[in-house]
């Protein structure tokens, strides 16, 4: 009880903390690509700005020899004769789009109408007219250009040469662009790491989910392999000490009941041999001893089961209920089942078969179907007036049409089962709101979970409807071969080893046969 | 008045089961262990022999084999549980049927009357019946393979006589469970799968691969000619 305290305790807390945050798979992959991100932005910047740097000084470094070259040209033209001057500046024009601006005597002569004095910045023509050499970046009319300005004193003239830009910005576009991509990959890379990552830091855990759902699942000796990972090992070593905890306890459960009951054989066998003696003379006893004698057989017969059904409960607990599967007919067996129970002995029982079902042949385990069909039955007849109507049908079809499972049906007389009570009635010793008819129930309390066991052992369902006419309908869905229809060798032929149950197939223990995991199911 | 030896290490249960017997009609004689019912054996011959498994010292399976050897005197095991491999190695030892612990008088008295009962000659069925080199005497109650005599159990007999009759025909394990051990539809077919497997290392030429009793899966066995 108190570990379901723990667990109480426990999960309303991890709930919350899944609900405000994101999963930690989703932070891994979204550290991975902010962190790509980062990087990726610092390092195209510094690249678009060295790069930048870099272009424009060579630029403009070969644009002020030019200048230089073309002042000092104009300067000597100048110097010997007065040619025309516009003649002068076309043939200084050397590189593309550079246009030369010449200011002499007041006078402002340029090799293009697209550049005059008035596209040179005023800060430029001061600096020249003061006497200074120098150099300008700026912007005109959309274009950025590059203007250099040589005072040439000794003609009494001021040389300018402007450069346009153009082709280095685009060039600097086509790599911001580039680099911008480049980011972009980076981006989807780290996120694509961010999932590789993810997945391999989360497969230990996704390893010790796969066990804890095994064990969950009944199959108690799952373990963790850490393999050599340090970090992991602690973990494995923790979840797998666990394990063997709960194994242990669990086991040392199963096997007290165990043991319990195969200790009250001895004694009740030797009850039941003596009880049977006083029996055969019981014309000999007083009537006072009759009764005492029929109270003390009728308990005696009451006790046997309970300790039966403990056995049979403390098999499936210890994992070693093995079915011994028999082909039969599942008309036949429901007969024979009906035929060997007390309670159904009766003329007005309906047994209505599916004519569908008479074809098949369902693999079973006739001993455990006819305790299940018994314990309904008994159920019946105890709480709710007896079986009214017994039904065989084939279950569910497949897709090709054929019948895969068979339902058994038993419809009682009584008031119904509410809706939440239906899961609950399958548990052990739970009698539910039907305590109070406690006088009516001398059953062991074990018969409706055993139904439930016997159904999973199958691999089947088990649920609990309305019947047509009131009452309860309890519905047994069992498949026609529990082990699959690939199964060719179930029944070893000739010498199997000593102590190798022939009925069982060795290979396949069939403890958990079914690919459905739920025995009981609300409907 | 059928005799019948008990074998069983619980003085309580010897006793309260002695008197149950003894009730239903038949002679009882009781033994604590494996060693005194061999010892009695020599002296005495039971009509039946009751063996707990778990005896102290030679335990019942060891105690049904040395039975086995001089005896084919039907033997019913009582044992502890009925899922364990226990009933298959004790059928395997030699035993014809098996009690689990606890049963009732009337279930115990049943199982002898069943396996003391006279083998029902059918009316149409011949005195005698050959396969391969094997022939059934019916009325003398003896098996021969090439002109010498196996030594069959009551039961075994039993069984290979209501194949020999239904020659040719399958008969499933609850026919078989009730003709043989008179079992309603839902004894322990392990009980005809073990005998049905001492049969054929008695009268089959290689028992792994049987020629005339044949398994028909998800059916039951015939036996053919």
């Amino acid at each position: 009880m108190r570990r379901d305290g723990a667990r109480r305790d426990v999960r309303p807390r991890q709930g919350r903390r899944l609900r405000n945050h994101l999963g930690l798979r989703a932070r891994v992959i979204t550290a991975f690509a902010v962190g790509a991100l980062a990087l990726s932005c610092v390092m195209a910047g510094i690249t678009y700005f060295a790069a930048r740097q870099s272009i424009l000084a060579e630029r403009q470094a070969t644009a002020q020899r030019q200048a230089f070259v073309n002042a000092s040209l104009v300067e000597q033209s100048l110097r010997s004769s007065r040619t025309d001057l516009a003649q002068l500046l076309e043939s200084v024009d050397t590189l593309p789009g550079s246009q030369s601006v010449l200011h002499t005597d007041g006078q402002w002569y340029a090799t293009s109408i697209s550049v005059s004095q008035r596209t040179l910045p005023r800060a430029l023509r001061a600096e020249a007219s003061a006497g200074n050499a120098a150099t300008q970046r700026f912007v005109a009319s959309g274009t950025p250009r590059f203007a250099v300005a040589v005072p040439l004193p000794s003609v009494h003239a001021d040389y300018f040469e402007v450069f346009s830009l153009s082709e280095v910005a685009s060039t600097l576009r086509t790599l911001a662009a580039v680099l911008g991509a480049a980011a972009l990959v980076t981006v989807v890379g780290g996120a694509l790491l961010g999932v590789w990552a993810s997945r391999r830091t989360l497969r230990p855990l996704v390893g010790v989910t796969d066990a804890a759902v095994a064990i969950a699942e009944g199959s108690l000796g799952t373990r963790v392999d850490a393999g050599d990972d340090a970090d992991l090992q602690t973990l494995a070593a923790a979840f797998n000490r666990m394990a063997a905890n709960l194994q242990q306890r669990i086991e040392r459960e199963a096997r007290f009941t165990s043991d319990v009951s195969h200790e009250l054989r001895s004694p009740l066998t030797t009850l039941s041999a003596s009880v049977a003696v006083l029996q055969a003379h019981r014309d000999e006893l007083e009537p006072r001893a009759q009764r005492a004698l029929s109270l003390l057989d009728d308990d005696l017969a009451r006790f046997r089961h309970m300790v039966d059904d403990l056995l049979e409960i403390s098999r499936f607990d210890a994992g070693s209920a093995e079915l011994a599967l028999d082909d039969v007919d599942p008309v036949e067996l429901v007969r024979h089942a009906l035929a060997s129970s007390p309670a159904a002995n009766r003329d007005d029982l309906r047994v209505d078969v599916d004519l569908r079902v008479a074809a098949v042949r369902l693999r079973v385990d006739k001993r455990r179907f006819e305790r299940i069909l018994a314990n309904l039955v008994d159920n019946a007849a105890r709480y709710a007036g007896g079986v009214t109507r017994v039904l065989v049908r084939p279950g569910r079809p497949t897709d090709d049409g054929r019948v895969s499972s068979v339902r058994v049906v038993v419809e009682d007389n009584g008031p119904g089962i509410p809706p939440t009570e239906r899961d609950r009635l399958f548990e052990r010793f739970y009698r539910g709101d039907l305590a109070g008819r406690r006088a009516a129930g001398d059953g062991t309390g074990l018969g409706l979970s055993l139904v439930a066991e016997h159904v999973r052992l199958h691999g089947g369902s088990v649920w609990i409807e309305d019947a047509p006419g009131g009452g309860a309908r309890f519905v047994v869905e069992l498949p026609v071969d529990p082990v699959g229809a690939d199964d060719g060798a179930a029944r070893p032929e000739g010498g199997g080893g000593p102590g190798e149950p022939p009925l069982a197939d060795p290979a396949r223990p069939a403890r958990h046969p079914s690919p459905r995991p739920a025995g009981t199911r609300a409907s | 008045m059928h005799h019948v030896l008990i074998v069983e290490d619980d003085e309580r249960i010897r006793t309260s089961m002695r008197l149950a017997l003894e009730d239903e009609g038949y002679a009882v004689t009781d033994v604590e262990s494996g060693e005194d019912a061999v010892a009695e054996l020599e002296s005495t011959l039971p009509d039946v022999v009751l063996i707990d498994l778990m005896l102290p010292g030679m335990d019942g399976f060891e105690t049904c084999r040395r039975l086995r050897r001089t005896s084919t005197v039907p033997v019913i095991m009582v044992t502890a549980r009925s899922d364990t491999h226990d009933v298959v190695a004790g059928l395997e030892a030699g035993a014809d049927d098996y009690v689990t612990k606890p049963f009732v008088a009337k279930e115990l008295a049943a199982r002898i009357r069943a396996l003391l009962r006279r083998v029902r000659p059918e009316d149409e069925s011949p005195s005698s019946f050959t396969f391969g080199d094997v022939t059934i005497e019916r009325d003398a109650g003896v098996v021969t393979r090439g002109g010498g005599e196996v030594h069959c159990t009551r039961t075994e007999f039993r069984l290979l006589c209501e194949l020999a009759d239904n020659a040719g025909r399958v008969l499933s394990r609850e026919h078989l469970l009730e003709r043989v051990w008179g079992y309603d539809y839902f004894g322990d077919g392990r009980l005809v799968d073990v005998h049905v497997r001492r049969l054929r290392t008695k009268v089959e030429p290689d028992p792994a691969s049987p020629r005339f009793i044949l398994t028909v899966r998800g059916m039951g066995y015939k036996l053919v000619v």
